[in-house]
């Protein structure tokens, strides 16, 4: 394998196909994913390619665009070594993210978007072998399924084998949060297969389940697992469970009560400092548009590829950037103000902002088989500029992480920064150290601005509310 | 739609817990979406015919607009 072909770390589950990149150069030129595929999964895609059904999914964006390259091709031919009968080739998908970092409406629409594309697939003879959500991915702020191979025809009386895992991968965090208020991010993250339902079932009690779906999807699957456990436990054998034929009534008729129950589950926005973030920031008209301006004049310097705004809110800078760069990574630890962000961006067509939910001091880690499967949110692609806007008071004074280690962090992207410093003169710094024992006397702006420059050039500052913050653009040196 | 939940608490009652080890936690998928798939079915057909006869009546409305309107 020639090093600018690579295996991706995190496909392998399905040992008939898996995904391969291409990088060629540092920046994002000459990038593809390809896909080796075996004789039968190639098989399968000729036929699928001709369906009408299936291109209409390309069509729409509700795919990703896929086709066959030839085998002359130089980067097939590297694939092919592996022993593939046939190569794809996929659009690119600007960010990977996983669904612990999506909303609530981000896993619902993802949600819809698999049970959309099963079920006009079972209408048209064909099904999909798995419903992980990992096999969505977000194109701006649009779902895109994007493992083409789980397309295979569907076999007369054969059940939908993905259901079980739709329920753990979405279903079933989706309620959690709108039966009970529990944030499902954290716990998706631990469960990276998803929340299994004898898991689910201990959230439920009392009259919690007789929600709508829980019996029927929690807990009666955590009933039957458990007994099933009970009886074949030790050396008991296993009983063959597999070859009950079902009419496509019994499968469609269930994908389509699942479609209803996830249309029917809401989770209310409640108000959070971020998600009010547009009416209740600190700064007066003058300021804001100073800010604004900065950013602006900064970011249009030149059309960028990806521009992330780390600590975004409900995104008023990345909007700003929006125009400048061909994606935006809009990232937060408050999952109200991202929800915001995602239902106005979801409504622009051609948004390119995805908006994510991560705590900047506890980013998703690299984990899964190996710690690669599934990548630390920092080693997936670098971008070109970084916005963080009074963040760092909360990174040193809240997070306890001192400047450096997020100022050396920073320098890991090998990117532009466009950084707000929030003095100790500020309100917010003055409140955050209100009730503090520890006034980290080392968080001045003299001191900032000496570790800035051990991994930055500054390029350009302005002060900001009479120098209680001011902001800076470095490029790193 | 037929409550799938209203079964669901009959089997429910029926059964134990435990723990696993060997086994595989969706060997019981199978079960699982046969109840609630024999469920959902009921509504299927149900909501299939219903729309069928709801586009018969309309679309005889309709059409008889149609030629009034002609």
């Amino acid at each position: 394998m020639t090093d600018h072909v690579t295996a991706d770390a995190g496909s392998f589950r399905d040992p008939a196909n898996r995904v391969y990149d291409v990088k060629k150069h540092n920046d994002e030129s000459g990038r593809r994913i390809l896909r080796g595929m075996d004789k039968e999964s190639l098989d399968n895609f000729q036929r699928l390619s001709e369906q009408d059904f299936y291109r209409r999914f390309e069509k729409n964006g509700q795919a990703v665009k896929t086709d066959i390259l030839p085998s002359s091709d130089s980067d097939a031919i590297v694939v092919l070594k592996d022993g593939w009968s046939g190569v794809l080739e996929h659009t690119t998908i600007p960010f990977v993210s996983y669904p612990y970092e999506w909303t609530f409406s981000m896993l619902k629409d993802a949600a819809l978007l698999q049970l959309n594309i099963l079920e006009q697939s079972l209408e048209n003879g064909w099904t999909l072998k798995d419903a992980t959500s990992y096999n969505i991915q977000f194109e701006g702020s649009r779902p895109v399924f994007i493992d083409i191979p789980s397309f295979e025809p569907w076999v007369k009386g054969e059940p939908w084998v993905g259901y079980r895992q739709f329920c753990t991968m979405f279903l079933i965090p989706l309620m959690l949060k709108s039966h009970l208020g529990i944030d499902q991010l954290p716990i998706l993250r631990s469960y990276i297969d998803g929340i299994p339902p004898t898991e689910a079932t201990k959230y439920f009690t009392g009259f919690d389940r007789f929600k709508k779906g829980v019996m029927s999807h929690i807990v009666f699957p955590a009933k039957v697992e458990n007994t099933i456990s009970a009886r074949e436990r030790d050396d008991a054998p296993a009983r063959k469970r597999i070859g009950r034929e079902q009419s496509p009534a019994m499968v469609i008729g269930l994908v389509q009560s699942l479609s209803r129950l996830v249309i029917s589950l809401k989770s209310d926005l409640k108000h959070s400092d971020w998600s009010q973030y547009d009416k209740t920031h600190s700064y007066e008209g003058a300021d804001f548009s100073a800010k604004k301006a900065f950013v602006e004049k900064h970011a249009s310097q030149a059309m960028r590829d990806q521009i992330w705004d780390i600590g975004c809110n409900t995104g008023t800078f990345s909007k700003i950037c929006s125009p400048y760069c061909n994606s935006v990574i809009s990232i937060d630890g408050d999952p109200d103000a991202v929800e915001q962000l995602y239902l106005e961006e979801r409504e622009i067509k051609g948004s390119n902002t995805l908006p994510l939910v991560m705590n900047l001091s506890n980013i998703s880690p690299g984990q899964g088989w190996a710690g690669n499967e599934r990548k630390a949110f920092d080693k997936r692609k670098n971008p070109d500029l970084v916005l963080c806007l009074a963040l760092i008071h909360h990174i040193r004074l809240s997070a306890n992480i001192p400047n450096v280690f997020f100022l050396k962090w920073l320098r890991s992207l090998n990117s532009e920064v466009i950084l707000e410093f929030v003095n100790r003169e500020d309100e917010m710094v003055i409140k955050l150290l209100t009730n503090k024992a520890q006034q980290y006397n080392d968080y001045t702006l003299d001191q900032f601005i000496d570790e800035a420059k051990r991994f930055f050039t500054i390029e350009d500052r302005k002060p900001l509310k009479g120098g209680k913050r001011e902001l800076f653009f470095l490029s790193p040196s | 739609m037929v409550h799938l939940g209203k079964i669901s608490i009959v089997l429910y009652l029926l059964s134990a817990s435990a723990a696993h080890a060997y086994v595989d936690p969706g060997s019981g998928s199978v079960i699982v979406t046969t109840v609630l798939g024999l469920l959902a079915a009921v509504s299927y057909t149900f909501r299939k015919y219903f729309y069928k006869l709801k586009g018969f009546i309309f679309r005889d409305k309709s059409d008889t607009e149609t030629e009034n309107s002609n």
